[in-house]
């Protein structure tokens, strides 16, 4: 009697525990899809740099530092190895790129050029698609975090390898951080 | 539940469905047989699977052809085809959906597809001349969070399951009419049980397909305003939809369930659901309800005017 009570509460914790693990792989699996779609965006963000800087060399010739910053920053994201360096890269290139295009305003010829405003609007499309990503990445970080630090997950998540996940975000108290969590049903 | 559970979820429903669509099917073609014609019934059998395989495989033309629903050179509406790769990036989405336009006054959008890297995202020009961007992002979140669970594939087969049956229906009362009843063997017993299932299986269809329609409406909202992080877009957008006056004229009952608005219930009465009866009838619960749902997750209030914000294509015009 007492063998198929402890035998079918063996049974039980076996099945929590393989639909809990299974969980935690999922969340993890959709943690590295959200990183690899910002990867994406920030790479194409940095390949765009090296053109812009050369079209608005052709006009502005003395702006030396500001181009030098620009590489710099761009150099910085591509090396960037966790989501926090790369977010703080990411924001280090929004300043510089911020000089850069200040420094553009005071050229007409290069406002006007056709190859310059696609430029411009290009890295304004990838900044609007790099935050959307972020997004998404964000949110599936938040819940494979909670996942591992609440019960019953923090009992075995650490052993087998799942770790907490850095957010991508330069300051602390982002606003790009999830507010809601509403899935109800 | 997460991105990942939802679509299990659902791909659990569509399979229940499927079998629940097979089950009776079989039922009906068997008492076709029984009641009435042995070859009648066959016909039937291999009528509706017929019927069930061609509509499924021109489900996406046919949707497009009867919205109206025509794509428009990739240089053309730049930023709003910008705004649905952003929020399908937003919502996780591998892919975008293509994007596709209805010449239509009134503000309306639809998303379709069996899976997400063949779904479009229809919307009318009536939504793009009086919504804000920040509405505007919000129809259309709730369209790819459509795609992204999954939904529009659920969606599909019900709807066309919910046609094979009423097909069957349909075939079996004609060949009655025509007094087919009196070759059957199975007696008067037989006969009864026949005509009830035939009235009532297009009947309880048609319920399922509704309330299918209903639940995962309520579960795009959230799903939206969870994608971009604002509740109170998705219900401002609702609202602007609920005072605008204007229905779709490309209004099939046969795809109503597809828009985020429905463009059938047009009686005051049906939007603002105070009829429970006819409430089991509509594709869409009522706008007012969902707004409250909104409104309770977000944790708000919307005031009583809208945000007297530019239009979406006065504000890009030109580009």
């Amino acid at each position: 009697m007492w063998l198929w009570i402890v035998l079918g509460v063996l049974v039980v914790l076996a099945a929590l525990f393989v639909f809990g693990f299974n969980r935690l792989v999922r969340l993890r699996q959709e943690v590295n899809t959200g990183w690899s779609n910002i990867d994406v965006q920030l790479k194409r963000r940095a390949d765009l740099i090296p053109n812009l800087v050369e079209t608005v060399k052709g006009y502005a010739t003395h702006e030396r530092g500001v181009f030098q910053n620009v590489t710099e920053a761009r150099a910085a994201v591509l090396r960037a190895e966790t989501p926090a360096q790369a977010a703080e890269a990411d924001a280090g290139l929004t300043v510089a790129l911020g000089r850069l295009f200040a420094v553009a305003e005071a050229y007409p010829d290069l406002q006007a050029s056709e190859n310059f405003l696609r430029l411009q609007d290009d890295l304004t499309d990838t900044e609007d698609k790099i935050s959307a990503a972020r997004r998404y990445y964000n949110a599936t970080v938040m819940r494979y975090n909670t996942a591992i630090q609440s019960f019953p997950g923090l009992l075995y998540a650490g052993p087998l390898g799942f770790h907490a996940r850095e957010f991508f975000s330069a300051d602390e108290d982002d606003r790009a951080l999830p507010r809601v969590a509403l899935t109800p049903g | 539940m997460t991105l990942q559970e939802q679509i299990r979820a659902n791909r659990l429903r569509s399979v229940l469905v499927i079998l629940g669509f097979v089950v009776v099917v079989v039922l009906l073609a068997a008492l076709v047989a029984a009641a009435l014609d042995v070859w009648l019934g066959a016909f039937a059998l291999a009528g509706a699977l017929v019927y069930a395989f061609v509509a499924l495989m021109s489900s996406r033309s046919m949707v497009a052809s009867m919205t109206g629903a025509q794509s428009l050179p990739p240089e053309q509406l730049r930023p709003l085809r910008r705004l649905v790769e952003n929020v399908s990036i937003a919502a996780g989405l591998p892919v975008t959906p293509e994007l596709r336009v209805v010449d239509d006054p009134a503000p309306n959008a639809f998303a379709t597809g069996l899976r997400p890297e063949k779904s479009f995202v229809g919307v009318t020009t009536g939504l793009l001349t009086t919504m804000p961007q920040r509405e505007l992002e919000a129809v259309i979140a709730h369209e790819i969070a459509h795609v992204r669970n999954r939904d529009t594939r659920l969606m599909t087969l019900a709807v066309i399951f919910a046609g094979v049956i009423a097909f069957i229906a349909d075939i079996a009362f004609r060949s009655l009419a025509f007094g087919g009843g009196r070759r059957g063997r199975g007696g008067i017993l037989v006969l009864v049980l026949a005509v009830v299932g035939f009235v009532l299986a297009p009947i309880a269809a048609v319920l399922l397909r509704m309330a299918l329609s209903r639940r995962r409406e309520f579960l795009a909202d959230a799903t939206a305003a969870e994608i971009l992080n604002d509740p109170e877009a998705m219900a401002l957008a609702l609202r602007r939809l609920q005072l605008d006056p204007t229905t779709v004229r490309h209004a099939d009952a046969s795809v109503a369930h597809l828009w985020i608005e429905s463009p059938t219930d047009r009686l005051e009465t049906d939007r603002r659901g105070e009829s429970a009866l006819a409430g089991l009838f509509n594709t869409h619960p009522p706008l007012d309800a969902r707004i409250a749902a909104l409104e309770q997750a977000g944790g708000f209030r919307l005031g009583d005017g809208l945000p007297a914000d530019e239009s979406f294509l006065a504000e890009h015009a030109g580009s």
